[in-house]
């Protein structure tokens, strides 16, 4: 068997707020296989965030191991934080997070100006990913001219240019309507089938419940660790504790 | 972790590129941002220009004058710690000292009397009041420097007999003389305070020099002075020493005059003896405070201007608080984040550098136009003023960015 691409090994994030202590995440151990859909669901305040940032490498935790493709990440300096984020990782934000003043095509370039790739490589790749996505003919539109879900297009051809080792998805149908969000929904399933490993975090069990594996958090401990459709149907909806 | 010149390079022109579209979408803000910036500059390149003009005309007339000439006086002319008093009481320097001068100065190339006043020239319907008027040698052209347009100098000859002739400055000759050809107005009679005199000749044209017309003089026989306009009043003995020898002459005559007039050893000069590179230096010290005044506005408004540039990037870094986030989220570097801001920052303030450069060197040169000053456009004025706004603009944008490098990611992200 191979090593896993992820492995959390009693990852816990402690802050202090105004004196007290915060235990946002205490002690969170799983694997993540290459190729798996994972959902991280919770209720806020449960400390999927807070996993979120730390799975992203945009946060180091207080105790415990985060290896990402053999790397572990909490020996990391700051530059070699950002150039394994630039390498590892697609992040697929609930608000795009798109700059407004760029086109669709200069947006997906972005990550691939942080690697250093001369501008015709940048180029290609990034009208191959809006490709991918099905927004072939949307690349030199600016984000105010684009529906959500194609905006949301735009974010995940942005995560996928840097063919990175996993994508990373924050809510990531939060602020689109249903049906769009079903659209997104399905690229995801598109994206899994071909083979990328999906990191989705969300507090909708209806949306976890379309992943083949759901990882549950509360008060930042590992609640369950199953198949999504599981989720669904024990709790119909609801959360069962 | 190697740093690849394409990343550096792209990293670079994205910050170039943010930077610009920044400026695009905030063009009336830029604008003010940048306009302390744009006053200082105007302001230091335009006395910068002056200046510099000033120094080309200035070298240009210093050698005319007669640069390797000492001048003996009963004055100090400049920069003397002797009262006006004591120098009021001291001998007038006449005949005695120029026998002396002329007889015993070996180091001297050439030894010219002059003694001046302001007089009144008319010739036919026009009258000059207040023309500098000199009684001196043939010597004095070789001392004062200058050259003759038409007919000749005055002549030992002149001087032996006394006669009553006169050389014309340029502009003196025009005005008496309108319209008539340079080479007609030797020959023609000239009345100086009402004594006749017959213009000889011509001085060629030498232009002004720190607001002196050197044009608008006369010159006559130290003797026919003497003997039609002569007051008792004391003379100024021009004497020019051979290139190399001034030092040495000015003590070869420290001690002819000290001898002649009979002053005790410890006892002071009771004369001057004076140099034309006084008014050099009286010229640097004037041009260094014009520099210093320069300087000081400049740096005042640059440090103003400063402050708005690092006033306006920290609200620029609150507003793009989110942007930052993301760039770092897609592997920027805190180095990539902080080169973002100082691109931006030094653009802003190199293009108030800029419109300050050719606003400063527009009104220098308009100055120049419309009065007797002159303004140089020196490369190294353009130089400074683009380096010094754009080293602001670095200076003042450090803060800003390094705030915007340091920012936490995830904070950034979550930001409103």
């Amino acid at each position: 068997m191979t090593a896993p691409l992820i492995t959390a090994d009693r990852l816990t994030r402690h802050y202090v707020v105004g004196g007290e202590l915060v235990r946002a995440l205490d002690g969170v151990s799983f694997d993540v296989r290459e190729g798996e859909w994972v959902a991280i669901v919770g209720q806020s305040g449960s400390g999927k965030s807070t996993l979120m940032n730390l799975l992203g490498c945009l946060d180091t935790p207080t105790a415990g191991r985060y290896v990402l493709a053999g790397t572990d990440v909490g020996t990391l300096a700051d530059d070699a934080l950002a150039d394994l984020r630039n390498r590892e990782i697609g992040f697929v934000f609930q608000t795009f997070q798109l700059l407004a003043r760029a086109t669709a095509l200069a947006n997906v370039e972005l990550p691939l100006v942080y690697r250093g790739l001369p501008r015709r490589e940048r180029r290609e790749r990034a009208e191959a990913a809006l490709r991918s996505v099905g927004l072939a003919n949307r690349m030199h539109h600016r984000p105010n001219e684009l529906s959500g879900g194609q905006r949301q297009r735009v974010a995940i051809a942005r995560a996928l240019v840097g063919e990175p080792s996993i994508l990373l998805a924050d809510e990531p149908t939060g602020n689109l309507d249903s049906q769009t969000g079903e659209e997104i929904v399905r690229l995801f399933a598109d994206l899994h089938a071909r083979g990328h490993t999906l990191i989705l975090v969300t507090h909708e069990p209806r949306l976890a419940a379309r992943c083949p594996r759901a990882i549950r958090l509360m008060d930042g401990r590992v609640l369950g660790d199953g198949p999504g459709g599981e989720l669904a149907s024990a709790g119909g909806g609801r959360v069962p504790a | 972790m190697s740093l690849r010149p394409a990343r550096l390079l792209g990293e670079a022109g994205e910050g170039l590129r943010i930077a610009l579209a920044s400026l695009a979408a905030h063009r009336l803000r830029s604008f003010l941002t940048t306009l302390g910036i744009v006053i200082g500059v105007t302001t230091v390149i335009a006395i910068v220009a002056i200046v510099d003009g000033l120094d080309a005309s200035f070298a240009a007339q210093i050698g005319n004058l007669g640069a390797h000439t000492l001048y003996v006086d009963k004055w100090q002319w400049l920069g003397t710690n002797e009262s006006w008093w004591e120098m009021r009481n001291r001998p007038d320097v006449g005949a005695r000292e120029l026998a002396a001068v002329e007889r015993e100065a070996t180091l001297a190339r050439a030894v010219s009397p002059s003694v001046g006043m302001r007089a009144t020239l008319s010739a036919g319907d026009v009258t000059l009041t207040r023309i500098r008027t000199t009684g001196t040698n043939e010597a004095n052209l070789l001392t004062g420097g200058g050259t003759i347009a038409a007919g000749r100098y005055l002549t030992a000859t002149d001087l032996e007999l006394a006669r009553s002739s006169a050389v014309l400055g340029a502009e003196v000759a025009d005005r008496l003389f309108p319209g008539v050809a340079l080479d007609a107005v030797p020959g023609r009679r000239v009345a100086i305070d009402g004594h006749p005199f017959t213009v000889v000749g011509v001085l060629a044209r030498r232009g002004r020099m720190l607001g002196m017309d050197l044009d608008s003089n006369a010159a006559i026989p130290f003797t026919t002075f003497l003997r039609d306009l002569g007051k008792r009043r004391s003379i100024v003995i021009a004497v020019s020493a051979a290139p190399g020898e001034l030092e040495r002459l000015e003590d070869q005559l420290v001690g002819i005059l000290r001898r002649v007039r009979h002053v005790p050893p410890g006892r002071k000069d009771d004369f001057s003896i004076n140099r034309q590179d006084q008014f050099l230096r009286l010229y640097g010290q004037l041009t260094g405070a014009l520099y210093g005044v320069a300087i000081g506005v400049g740096f005042i408004t640059l440090l103003v201007g400063g402050i708005g540039i690092m006033n306006i990037m920290l609200v620029s870094v609150t507003e793009r608080t989110r942007e930052i986030g993301l760039r770092r989220a897609l592997g920027a570097r805190r180095r990539t984040i902080l080169l973002q801001f100082l691109v931006e920052s030094s653009l802003v303030a190199a293009l108030g550098g800029g419109l300050g450069t050719a606003l400063g060197l527009g009104a220098a040169l308009l100055l120049a136009q419309v009065t007797p000053l002159a303004a140089a456009a020196t490369g190294g004025a353009v130089a400074l003023g683009l380096g010094f706004s754009a080293a602001v603009g670095l200076l003042f944008g450090s803060w800003p960015a390094w705030r915007a490098a340091h920012l936490d990611p995830v904070e950034a992200l979550r930001h409103e």
